[in-house]
């Protein structure tokens, strides 16, 4: 038996917490929340999940910041990171209008459509 | 006359009669009887003017009276029916004795002159007229920037100050603004605009766009520069509803997202409990979505707030009423989250002159962010949400206290901020600053006392008698 694949989710709203582990773990995936950047790069450092989803609009440290810190650690660089936003479309015009931060491996605009969120975390946490 | 004085009286380039004391053309110039025909016979008056009788001034009689020189401008009609103006002068011809026998009257044509001055008035009275009545202000600055001239609208608006300095005027100040673009335009002549805000007299702030153009006199010297100044402050105005409304339209698709992602979250879990036939996932799902249909609601009841501009409709509101028709709306809400509330009006507090409706939205929009607040805070087990309500003086204070999350001092000063949320994709920036709304068009304020991790205090102080007199102000602490 494989072992269970850990995504991170970041993301302020609970409502959205409880609603993308309950998919999540429904999809045989072990999720842990965070509440705002901060609070999710030191769950990266605590432990590197496998994927993480994340949120841009946050309170303390804003999506974006955290995003471009877990691209330029080392440590981190690699885990896959799917940015889910209500804002999605001005982050993707954001980060192709700087070349020296690579795009992230996906986007969903909330509300997602469920199908097309998990056929992406099994596709970015399969390799 | 002698022969070369005849030839010179023949040829002068104007018109030249001599007359007797009755005013009889002795004799005339070649110029004359060209234009007026022969003189035989005839009076000055009829050859000149076609009059019967002579004029009731006539310069060739004081002549004849005094021995002296006179001159007088006239109107005479020509053969062919055309008026000429002429202006005459009169010498006294003596004889050996050294008595007047004779006037020579010299008339010199200023018709075109004459034309020329007609339409040099006409054209000042038309420069004036646009001058003072061109809907903006102008002014003209001399290389002090002191205003020598003012039109109408600009002495209305900014006062009759000719020989002050121009900031003294548009804006009350004592120094040159930097940069002056009537200063620029003095020294390389070229014309400039740029956007302004001044205060007139009556103490009203107008954004205003400032054109200056030089003046140049006959040697192409710049003397004075002119400063056009057209009032946009509607536009501005309009420019900023506009954006407000770009702001608002995209801050609203932005919370929407959000509740609507919220909302598939409770449905996830309701169907899903519901195929597990598992109770508390589909407990936990209609929880879910009874949330994000309650915020949905608030949303839309905000937007119509923002969106009609109203006046308070006064009313006699039982403050007791009030609160317990607001804590039953809160408890429900507050027991869902396992937060304590606690509510405390004043024993016979009586009534206050508000609008019911909107002091009701403004105490729930606070007692949910204070829900809210308790609800997203992982640091502490218990909750508490404290509403008290109590007269002071004049004035109803109304308490809204929890011991949740709190806000930093940077977000404690935009709280009341338009489309400024603390709640990411939760808020629309819309709910406390609608509730400031309510509080200062009831003459009230609101205060805000709040510190991370150690929950937050709004005090909604309202006049119980509603007076337009008071001035309300709000006050961001922490």
């Amino acid at each position: 038996m494989t072992e269970k694949k850990t995504i991170l989710i970041i993301d302020d709203e609970p409502d959205t917490f409880t609603y993308f582990s309950t998919l999540l773990e429904d999809n045989g995936y072990n999720t842990v929340g965070a509440e705002n950047g901060d609070e999710g790069l030191a769950r990266v450092k605590e432990s590197p999940p496998d994927l993480i989803t994340m949120d841009i609009t946050m309170p303390k440290m804003s999506g974006v910041k955290a995003y471009r810190t877990l691209k330029e650690g080392e440590q981190t660089k690699s885990i896959p990171i799917i940015i889910i936003t209500g804002v999605s479309e001005d982050f993707k015009e954001f980060i192709s209008s700087r070349k020296q931060i690579p795009a992230p491996d996906g986007y969903l605009a909330k509300p997602i459509d469920e199908n097309e969120f998990i056929n992406l975390v099994k596709k970015l946490t399969s390799s | 006359m002698e022969l070369p004085y005849k030839q010179y009286f023949e040829s002068m380039p104007c018109y030249l009669t001599v007359q007797d004391r009755n005013l009889r053309v002795l004799d005339a110039n070649r110029w004359f009887k060209e234009d007026f025909g022969e003189i035989e016979g005839r009076y000055c008056y009829q050859v000149y003017k076609n009059r019967s009788d002579k004029c009731e001034v006539c310069p060739v009689e004081r002549t004849f009276r005094d021995g002296q020189r006179h001159s007088s401008e006239e109107q005479v009609r020509c053969l062919d029916g055309s008026m000429v103006s002429v202006i005459v002068y009169t010498t006294p011809i003596y004889n050996d004795a050294g008595e007047i026998t004779a006037v020579m009257e010299m008339s010199t044509d200023i018709t075109e002159i004459k034309a020329l001055q007609t339409q040099l008035r006409q054209s000042r009275q038309l420069y004036q007229t646009l001058f003072e009545e061109v809907p903006c202000f102008i002014s003209i600055q001399d290389r002090d920037l002191r205003i020598i001239h003012a039109n109408r609208l600009h002495k209305e608006a900014f006062g009759t100050f000719l020989g002050c300095k121009c900031y003294e005027v548009y804006k009350h100040r004592n120094e040159e603004c930097y940069p002056c673009t009537v200063r620029q335009t003095f020294e390389d002549g070229q014309t400039y605009s740029h956007e302004e805000v001044v205060t007139s007299i009556q103490g009203k702030t107008m954004n205003v766009i400032v054109h200056t153009t030089p003046i140049r006199d006959a040697n192409g010297e710049i003397n004075s520069v002119v400063e056009m100044t057209l009032d946009i402050t509607q536009i501005r105005q309009l420019q900023d509803k506009l954006t407000s409304i770009g702001l608002l339209i995209s801050s609203i698709s932005h919370g929407i997202k959000g509740l609507l992602n919220g909302l598939n979250g409770g449905i996830y879990l309701v169907n899903n409990g519901l195929q597990k036939d598992n109770r508390d996932r589909l407990e936990k799902g209609w929880e879910i979505v009874l949330r994000n249909v309650s915020r949905i609601r608030s949303m839309v009841l905000d937007i119509l707030y923002y969106a009609k501009d109203r006046e308070p409709i006064l009313d006699q509101v039982s403050i007791a009423e009030l609160s317990s028709e607001v804590c039953s709306i809160i408890k429900g809400k507050a027991e869902e989250q396992k937060i304590e509330f606690i509510c405390d009006t004043e024993d016979n507090i009586g009534d206050f002159e508000v609008d019911r409706q909107a002091i009701r939205s403004l105490l729930v929009n606070l007692l949910e962010n204070s829900i809210d607040a308790c609800r997203v805070d992982k640091q502490k087990s218990d909750h508490q949400v404290r509403f008290k309500i109590s007269s002071e003086e004049e004035d109803i204070v109304m308490i809204v206290m929890d011991n949740g999350i709190g806000m930093e001092q940077e977000t404690c000063d935009k709280a009341f901020s338009l489309f400024f949320s603390s709640k990411g994709n939760e808020g629309t920036g819309l709910g406390l600053f609608i509730a400031n709304k309510i509080a200062t068009t009831h003459n009230g304020s609101i205060h805000l006392k709040s510190g991370v991790n150690e929950g937050s205090t709004f005090t909604v102080r309202i006049p119980r008698l509603h007076s337009t007199n008071i001035e309300s102000k709000t006050e961001e602490q922490k």
